[in-house]
């Protein structure tokens, strides 16, 4: 797996299972967390088995982005747009979350495949509630146009208490994010993986991606921004976005890559160190069994990991 | 907010089944096996070339760390390509290859429970029998790659009485017998502690109870597709099978009354797409009584469950033994057979009482001792106790001062790791 998933496996899986068994069926009152605090909430009762209630909760904004009513920008619409009449929004949302949805299980579609479609759509609800004012913006782009009274820099919710930046232009859309880690270990990994990710643009066979920068110091389109945001141990990633990139389809892919980009680069390093692992790992094996041989021979063992030492003499040299 | 705030994550690895979640719910978010599908074909050359030809190496393993799938998507990626090779990470409840268990974790994580941990708190389980250095290995892991903010290694046992409680404030003492997939165990529990030179292994499990109802089955000569047969053997075990009060009576009323004691298995052949259908008949009882009568499937074990558990309570000390068998809890699947528990219970109780009477009559005693109270207790959640018991814990507000943070893992080393403390709130 080398990108995230939009749908949140968990829910896909509740809504999933509870479609297929409409009669049976226990009761439901499940909390999950991910990453980027957002939280679930789902609830099913059997005394009502046509209705699900999904509270969502979002992480806490940073001063500089806007939230209208706790949810961004175009989120109560997109949601409408997104999943019609099975879905409708309860207002005020339940104590502790942003927004709480009652899904109708009736009014789902009957086609098999929309139905599924459907689902996993509502499971992706963090990418249509988070995701809306992106998407607002990239349409506009898809038409090579700039939407009327939007500031020359926006800020988005992109984790608690951080945002990334958007410098939206009729031709292009240039995202910028501040790159910020907790483990040292973890920030020196993020920087050589963003440096190696924007070297990779430059092969051949990426020339239709984004083109995508990497910089140390806060790049010029955020000389406006507020101070407290240009701190980034790890950098500052540069996006440019053209309104090819965001038609038809890839318009939902696109909004969700940019959304969670700090999550993918956050997998990705602990990917690598668990890679590191491994061959660290090996390497001590290796290094064991060599010891291993030094032992007289009144002490060696029945077997060495089951190789024989003929074998061990070979890969001693390939290694010096 | 900060990690304490967010609930932990429970994950429970067991040898069959992994459970993960997130503390506070009452059951686990994912149940999935234990199982890792890797992409082996990198891993030769690299061993060989690691040095030179970089750049061959880089193009052709560029993906392949990250080419691998656990669980149920394992399984069936497996059985649909060649390009995968099935690994178990943990064997008889032990972790054997710490580099699928560290990649199942980090599927486990990153895939399904979708969740950062660095920003949550986490409870692992292991089982009574591992080694110091396993937890050592688990927490470096832990720390190092996943950068968790703290970890608590919790012994199954213990979380699976802290499951079994209805009354809130009772002492942490009973014997638990965890029959899940991999190795039972006898394990009693004194105050939260472990006393570990009286476990006792039971080499009888789940999966063996499927081989055997499979072999009842095969040798009546009931037609079972041979590429399903283990599937289908657990499918019957675990909807038919029951546990009896005593076989011959058993035999007598299957015999008399056969249309109310046999039923009828029904599938479809998946190749062939043509339907069949198998009777169960005596596997039905037979299956589960393979825990009392071992002798009937393995030929080098013959003591009985309740003989193993009395033997153990035996070679605890004398002052606890009364309350052990107050509490004797079971957890796991394998224990979830109808009326499994009430006759151990019988078992067991005539175990006790002849051994008391034998005593007062060889010593002819005026006063009658007093007689002894053995009680197993069962509750609805006996399939993921282990997990629950993590739940209920994590859910605790002493969980996160018990749990070994990442700054005394900088300062002292993966050695803090070897043991958890229990804490006051468990009792």
């Amino acid at each position: 797996m080398i990108l995230l998933q939009s749908p949140s496996r968990f829910l896909l899986q509740i809504l999933q299972d509870r479609v297929l068994s409409p009669d049976k069926g226990v009761d439901i009152d499940c909390q999950t967390v991910e990453f980027d605090d957002v939280r679930y909430h789902i609830q099913f009762s059997t005394r009502n088995p046509k209705v699900m209630v999904l509270s969502v909760a979002l992480p806490v904004p940073p001063p500089e982005a806007v939230l209208y009513d706790g949810l961004p920008f175009g989120a109560i619409e997109a949601i409408k747009m997104a999943y019609g009449q099975a879905v409708q929004i309860l207002d005020p949302p339940k104590d502790g979350f942003d927004l709480t949805m009652k899904i109708n299980l009736k009014k789902l579609p009957s086609d098999e495949e929309q139905r599924n479609a459907l689902l996993v759509k509502i499971a992706s609800v963090r990418e249509v509630v988070l995701g809306a004012p992106l998407k607002v913006l990239l349409k506009y782009l898809a038409t090579k146009t700039v939407a009327p009274d939007v500031d020359q820099l926006v800020a988005l919710v992109h984790r608690p208490n951080e945002s990334f930046f958007l410098v939206p232009q009729a031709d292009k859309v240039t995202v910028v994010y501040p790159m910020r880690f907790q483990d040292s270990t973890d920030i020196v990994l993020a920087t050589s993986f963003l440096q190696e990710f924007v070297e990779a643009r430059r092969t051949a066979a990426l020339n239709n991606a984004p083109s995508c920068m990497w910089s140390a110091a806060p790049p010029l389109e955020l000389t406006g921004a507020p101070p407290e945001t240009l701190t980034a141990n790890a950098g500052f990633v540069t996006f440019v976005v053209f309104p090819r990139h965001v038609e038809g389809k890839k318009l939902d892919k696109t909004v969700w890559s940019l959304l969670t980009f700090h999550a993918y680069v956050s997998y990705h390093v602990k990917c690598s160190e668990g890679f590191m692992h491994t061959r660290m790992r090996r390497r001590v094996e290796s290094l064991i069994q060599a010891l291993d041989r030094a032992k007289p021979d009144a002490e060696k063992k029945k077997f060495v990991q089951g190789k024989s030492f003929k074998k061990l003499s070979l890969k001693e040299t390939s290694y010096t | 907010m900060d990690p304490t705030a967010r609930p932990a994550v429970v994950i429970d690895n067991g040898t069959g089944y992994t459970k993960l979640g997130f503390s506070g719910n009452s059951e686990p978010s994912f149940v999935i096996p234990t199982v890792v599908a890797v992409n082996e074909s990198f891993l030769n050359q690299s061993d060989i070339c690691r040095n030179e030809n970089w750049a061959a190496q880089y193009n052709a393993g560029i993906m392949a760390d990250l080419d691998f799938f656990i669980g149920e998507e394992a399984l069936s990626q497996f059985r649909s390509s060649g390009l995968y090779n099935l690994h178990h990470p943990i064997n008889h409840g032990l972790v054997d290859n710490w580099d699928t268990m560290e990649k199942f974790w980090q599927h486990g994580i990153f895939n399904y429970l979708r969740c950062d941990p660095e920003e949550h708190y986490f409870l692992l389980t292991d089982s009574p029998v591992s080694s110091p250095e396993s937890r050592e290995y688990t927490g470096e892991i832990m720390f190092e790659t996943f950068n968790v903010p703290g970890l608590y290694i919790a012994v199954q046992s213990v979380l699976a009485l802290s499951a079994g409680y209805s009354v809130p404030k009772s002492d942490m003492t009973g014997v638990v017998i965890d029959i899940g997939d991999g190795f039972p165990h006898v394990v009693p529990v004194v105050n939260g502690y472990v006393i570990g030179s009286s476990i006792k292994p039971f080499p009888v499990a789940g999966n063996d109870v499927t081989q055997f109802v499979l072999q009842l089955l095969q040798e009546r000569g009931e037609l079972i597709p041979p590429d399903e047969s283990l599937e289908i053997a657990r499918k019957v075990k675990e909807t038919y099978c029951y546990t009896c009060t005593d076989i011959v009576k058993e035999y007598n009323k299957h015999d008399r009354k056969p249309e109310k004691y046999i039923k009828q298995w029904s599938g479809i052949k998946p190749k062939t797409r043509v339907p069949y259908s198998v009777d169960v008949g005596y596997e039905r009882f037979l299956g589960p009584e393979i825990f009392f009568h071992p002798e009937i499937f393995c030929s080098d074990f013959s003591t009985p469950l309740p003989d193993v558990i009395d033997m153990c309570v035996q070679s605890s000390p004398i002052d606890t033994r009364r309350a052990l068998y107050k509490n004797i809890v079971l957890s796991g699947g394998s224990t979830m057979f109808k009326d499994f528990h009430k006759r151990l219970q019988k078992d067991v109780k005539k175990i006790v009482d002849d051994r008391i009477a034998a005593s007062s009559a060889r010593l002819g005693l005026d006063v009658k001792p007093q007689p002894v109270e053995v009680n197993v207790v069962t509750h609805p959640i006996q399939r993921y106790a282990v997990w629950f018991g993590g739940s209920v814990v994590a859910s605790m507000p002493e969980f996160y001062q018990a749990c070994h943070t990442k700054e005394d893992y900088e300062e002292y080393g993966a050695s803090i790791c070897r043991t958890s403390p229990i804490f006051k709130g468990m009792y």
